[in-house]
């Protein structure tokens, strides 16, 4: 029998395994199924981006609990918003019976601080103080680390992405490359943690992601006829070799490649529109809807480390929502824009 | 009173086998719902009334447990300082035998039960009025096989002819 981590695309219908139960996390579990109930549901979201306008899209959030946001502007919303998104953060800190998981999550802003910190150092602009506090290395050690250029204070997995990102760049000088190899250690670094935590949840998660990612990054190749086939991450189900050789192909025979594979709807559906509408707006929403419905799976799950990770994500995503919602709104966007954004 | 006999020792082991693993089970399977509730309270303390029944319901199994425990010592003549029977080995194993099924199904049963009771502690959470409908309910099917195995247990029991054995030792003055 296979291993989570050695399971191929065509081991799954639609999501990969979510993984067995873990009843050390009966009381994380149900206090997140309660906290579920308070989540907004689709049908407030799909009336507050057909709202009328800003304060009407506001209003519909007066019964639940954004009801604080009521009456602020748009800057204090978002100060708001990242305050929830930081209590929801410090909640699944004191849910997560595994350090490990929780240091997995917390692990996204420490690849994200370092992208923006390398950015800076590599472009020779001055390192900043505007790092987030969420990482596993404070914002403060951060600064002193890069401004002093000793890396040893960081974790092995943060040197070992200096050293690529900075290889990358110096190779061509071009600053993706940065990105690229940030994001290609980030994805490396999630899966093998995650597997040698034997949570195959996270697995199936990341590894997914890694899919989407990629999917994204070659309809992104395709659509620019790029010649230069770089920024596919490590890690996914999808061989890497497949999804570049469907750069070379038209967009017909890119919906057939994926006929077999658990993408097929997200690439038709995606495909379909960048072809007519020459926007990725779709494949985006596709893809985090194919992320929601895992999580959805994982919130089935009645006692583990699944519903918590799940919930977490889930409330990330609607506070992400939320504030995209109130953003375009703000900006006078166009309802059938937001609405194909969010696909509800 | 002194306890003679290999008999004797058979069939307290058997007893005292009924009480502790139906008893464990029952302690898991309310700890478990118990942690599944307290977590739902964090949030919804309303819902303490019917997240109580379904914390408690695990807890049966250890009073089956404790009932076929006790028949075996009362019988025994344990609890009465007039007599004392003495029993042979093969009567003894008999009784052990007979605490067997309350034992393993009282700890089985009441492990399982305590998830069945999480998860309807957490649909509870969601969907109130299917609380008792679904909850409870499934819970209770969970219980039937406890209740079996403490029939089972209980006919077992009344298989012996403690009657003629009390008699039996009374007679020689034990």
């Amino acid at each position: 029998m296979t291993t989570i981590a050695e399971k191929s695309v065509l081991d799954f219908c639609l999501y990969p395994p979510v993984g067995e139960e873990d009843w050390r996390y009966a009381f994380a579990s149900a206090q997140v199924k309660s906290l579920e109930t308070f989540m907004l549901s689709k049908a407030v979201l799909q009336d507050m981006a057909s709202a009328s306008s800003f304060e009407e899209a506001l209003d519909l959030l007066s019964a639940s609990e954004y009801s604080s946001l009521q009456g602020k502007n748009l800057e204090q919303i978002n100060e708001a918003l990242l305050e929830k998104r930081k209590q929801v953060r410090s909640l699944f800190l004191d849910l997560a019976v595994d350090d490990g998981i929780a240091e997995l999550l917390e692990a996204r802003s420490d690849f994200a601080n370092l992208r923006l910190a390398l950015r800076r150092k590599l472009t020779e602009n001055p390192i900043g103080v505007d790092y987030s506090e969420d990482g596993f290395v404070k914002a403060l050690e951060f600064e002193n680390v890069f401004e002093q250029e000793n890396y040893s204070p960081l974790p092995i997995y943060m040197r070992e992405a200096i050293e690529a990102a900075v290889l990358a760049y110096y190779q061509n000088k071009d600053i993706r490359q940065i990105d690229y190899a940030i994001d290609a250690e980030h994805f490396r670094y999630i899966i093998a943690k995650a597997i040698a935590l034997k949570d195959d949840f996270l697995v199936g998660l990341f590894r997914m992601r890694a899919d989407l990612t990629n999917i994204r990054t070659m309809l992104r190749l395709k659509y620019r006829e790029a010649q230069e086939l770089c920024g596919f991450v490590p890690g996914g189900y999808v061989d890497e070799s497949v999804l570049k050789h469907c750069i070379n192909l038209d967009y017909d025979s890119i919906r057939a490649m994926f006929f077999s594979t658990p993408y097929y709807e997200l690439v038709e559906a995606g495909v379909n529109y960048l072809v007519s509408d020459k926007s990725f707006l779709k494949i985006e929403q596709q893809c985090d809807e194919h992320i929601g419905g895992y999580l959805s799976e994982g919130m089935m799950v009645t006692a583990g480390s699944q519903p918590v990770i799940a919930y977490l994500l889930l409330k990330e995503s609607e506070i992400r929502k939320v504030r995209l919602i109130l953003t375009a709104k703000k900006n006078l966007l166009d309802t059938k824009l937001i609405l194909d954004r969010l696909g509800e | 009173m002194e306890l003679l006999g290999l008999g004797n020792a058979f069939a307290l082991i058997g007893g005292a086998m009924a009480v502790f693993l139906a008893g464990a089970g029952s302690a898991i399977g309310i700890g478990i719902a118990g942690r599944s509730a307290a977590g739902v309270l964090t949030e919804k303390p309303e819902r303490y009334g019917i997240n109580f029944i379904m914390v408690v319901l695990p807890g049966t199994q250890g009073f089956y447990g404790f009932l076929g425990g006790f028949l075996v010592v009362q019988n025994l003549g344990l609890l009465d300082p007039s007599y004392s029977i003495t029993l042979s080995w093969q009567q003894g194993l008999m009784i052990f035998a007979a605490c067997l099924p309350i034992a393993f199904t009282g700890l089985v049963s009441a492990i399982h039960q305590g998830k069945v009771c999480a998860g309807g502690i957490m649909m509870a959470a969601k969907r109130p009025e299917m609380a008792f409908k679904a909850g409870v309910v499934y819970a209770v099917m969970v219980e039937v096989y406890a209740i079996l195995g403490l029939l089972v247990t209980l006919f077992m029991l009344n298989s012996v002819d403690w009657a003629a054995l009390k008699e039996a030792a009374i007679a020689v003055g034990n």
